[in-house]
């Protein structure tokens, strides 16, 4: 295999100074570990630059077109200008922490690349049995940079920009967490490739079986990465920029490269757990069976990376087309709608694995060794299960509806209420009492 | 007392906001309108993009437009059309015209006589209000407010063209892309 060979030859030639167990355990790593530094610094790099095309495709402009052909060095151009920008810090701020908070930033954000499967075999750095938990629990720190950054400031807007991302991480975190449990009761492994390899040997996507924790999810994840239209702790028309006023050059682009970076995690988590990682139909059967294993490597990251994309492009499309949310409706959206949609959803998602396991006979959730192959359902038994997905998503739609149909912002009666100005007395206006002038 | 008189919403548009309709529209919008910005084959000034794209592409300013002066020439000897007489600088309300005039000796049916021709025109267009009087009050067409209508420049001294910026016109940078 020609692919192969670049790989085998640095293999001989590190073979001579080290021994195998070092290149395997240390140096392939760092390898890895330098190749998706660069590739995704270079992917957010590249998100900002399509996100601002986007939005000019959407609003009929031409966004960048000067730095290169249509622009494609405009992120370069962004990047020196950044770097060469002053670097200030506030006189009144608390510097050390003004200093590190961007720093907490970007490494929450980058150290969770260390687990997400992009491929299988040697396109994934690590894979730790808790993968998923590991995940949220570092992209959770970014909010303490978030924090940190916002008191050091010194500065109202940063301090309300940086409390109101707190109140709403919090909120979004719980659902998030919970609408992920639907599909590990699927997948019974917190491990990121074994999730993978479990819709591989399941071959579905568990978008389908999880339409409804796949909407809770995205929509958690919008408003956890605060962007548009969840994107409160930045709002410019209140906020100046949110937790990052007082922030310029090299310091702010930290922040920037985060936001972005976070985005991409939330995304190639929801490839991972929802739409199949790196796993397409037919590929293993085209590569992989015919002996072409670094062909079915670079393939399957080709899906991850497509996949990717078409989750970034959402993020993109959302935010041009919604207005913000005012503060009252995000917060219900995420305690009104989300967490009890996804409490609902745990409910049903167990009540439908019961009942196919039962039709299906048992033979996936007995057995020991099935749970690194997710559950093994038959034809009957997937179809089964789409439909009940499908079903949950309806159920869950109409309860939530019926539980918060009093809410003003969901009733359209209610938001639609007859005024009633205060009651003015009828016919002539009353005449003022006279006040007797005081006798002398 | 209900002072304003409100429908009662139908059970169509309670569906429609159950399916979540309008976000559904909105988000088709702007996909229309990226897919038509990608498919369209000269996407500059295209159907997709409308975006005027101004220094590679010149506006179409109105026909009444009054912008940079111009002092006109005669096309076969290239003299200056301009007699000196000084009119402009009596019709400008700004008083941003001077004429500057100098006497010249010429012979006129064997006679030397005196000819008054033009000197030097000094318009200062940053007093100017582009109110075109003083094309108008020109005997001979010669002094003219032009269409072009890009007038910055880096000092205030370089406002106050004199006659050969206004009668060669300025030079501008010409961006191809």
């Amino acid at each position: 295999m020609l692919l192969l060979a670049p790989i085998n030859f640095i293999d001989q030639l590190l073979l001579k100074y080290f021994d195998a167990a070092t290149i395997n355990n240390v140096i392939w790593p760092f390898i890895q570990i330098g190749l998706v530094v660069t590739v995704v610094a270079g992917w957010v790099a590249y998100a900002s630059y399509l996100e601002r095309k986007i939005s000019a495709f959407m609003q009929a402009r031409l966004g960048p077109m000067r730095v290169g052909p249509w622009g494609l060095l405009q992120p370069i151009a962004d990047g020196i200008k950044l770097l060469t920008k002053e670097d200030f810090i506030p006189e009144k701020a608390d510097r050390w922490i003004f200093f590190f908070a961007p720093y907490i930033a970007v490494a929450a954000a980058f150290l969770v690349f260390a687990v997400i499967p992009f491929g299988p075999d040697w396109a994934v750095i690590t894979d730790i049995n808790i993968g998923l938990l590991f995940v949220l629990a570092v992209s959770s720190v970014g909010v303490l940079a978030l924090i940190l950054a916002g008191w050091s400031s010194n500065s109202k807007y940063s301090l309300l920009g940086a409390l109101r991302s707190s109140a709403q991480m919090i909120s979004y975190e719980v659902a998030m967490g919970l609408s992920l449990i639907g599909a590990l009761m699927f997948a019974r492994t917190l491990s990121l490739s074994g999730i993978v390899s479990a819709q591989l040997s399941d071959s579905i996507w568990y978008i389908v079986y999880q339409p409804l924790g796949f909407l809770i999810f995205l929509v958690s994840g919008i408003a956890e990465n605060n962007r548009a239209p969840f994107d409160l702790p930045e709002a410019e028309s209140e906020l100046v920029a949110g937790f990052h006023t007082e922030y310029s050059g090299f310091r702010w682009s930290l922040f920037f490269f985060a936001e972005y970076a976070a985005m991409v995690i939330v995304s190639s988590v929801a490839v991972t757990v929802y739409l199949g990682g790196w796993y397409f139909p037919f590929v293993y059967r085209l590569t992989e069976a015919k002996g072409y294993h670094n062909l079915y490597v670079i393939v399957s990251l080709l899906v991850f990376l497509v996949k990717l994309s078409v989750i970034l492009y959402l993020y993109f499309w959302l935010r041009w087309t919604l207005p913000r949310f005012r503060y009252d409706q995000l917060m219900d959206i995420g305690w009104k709608w989300l967490i009890p949609s996804s409490l609902i959803n745990i409910t049903l998602s167990a009540l439908a694995i019961f009942v196919v396991q039962a039709l299906d006979g048992w033979h996936g959730i007995k057995t020991i060794e099935a749970l690194a192959n997710g559950l093994d359902l038959t034809a009957t038994g997937k179809t089964v299960m789409i439909a009940m997905g499908l079903l949950g998503l309806g159920i869950t739609g109409l309860l939530l509806a019926r539980i918060n149909w009093r809410s003003r912002d969901f009733n359209l009666k209610s938001q639609r209420r007859n005024i009633k100005l205060v009651s003015l007395p009828q016919g002539k206006p009353a005449v003022p009492a006279v006040v007797p002038a005081a006798s002398e | 007392m209900p002072l304003v008189k409100v429908p009662k919403p139908k059970f169509i548009e309670k569906l429609q906001r159950f399916f979540m309709v309008d976000l559904l529209k909105g988000l088709r919008l702007t996909l229309k309108y990226n897919l038509g910005a990608l498919t369209d084959k000269d996407s500059v000034g295209g159907k997709g993009i409308y975006t005027e794209q101004y220094p590679k592409v010149r506006p179409d300013v109105a026909p009444r437009f009054h912008g940079a002066p111009r002092l006109n020439m005669d096309p076969e000897t290239h003299d200056t059309l301009c007699i000196a007489c000084n009119l402009c600088a009596i019709a400008c309300p700004e008083d941003c015209i001077d004429v500057l005039a100098m006497d010249v000796e010429i012979i006129v049916a064997g006679k030397p006589r005196k000819k008054k021709v033009l000197d030097e025109f000094i318009f200062d267009t940053s007093r100017c209000m582009f109110c075109a009087l003083c094309q108008e009050a020109c005997p001979t067409s010669c002094l003219e407010l032009t269409q072009d209508f890009e007038l910055a420049t880096y000092s205030r001294a370089g406002f106050v063209w004199n006659r050969e910026m206004l009668e060669q016109g300025r030079e501008t940078v010409k961006y191809t892309r």
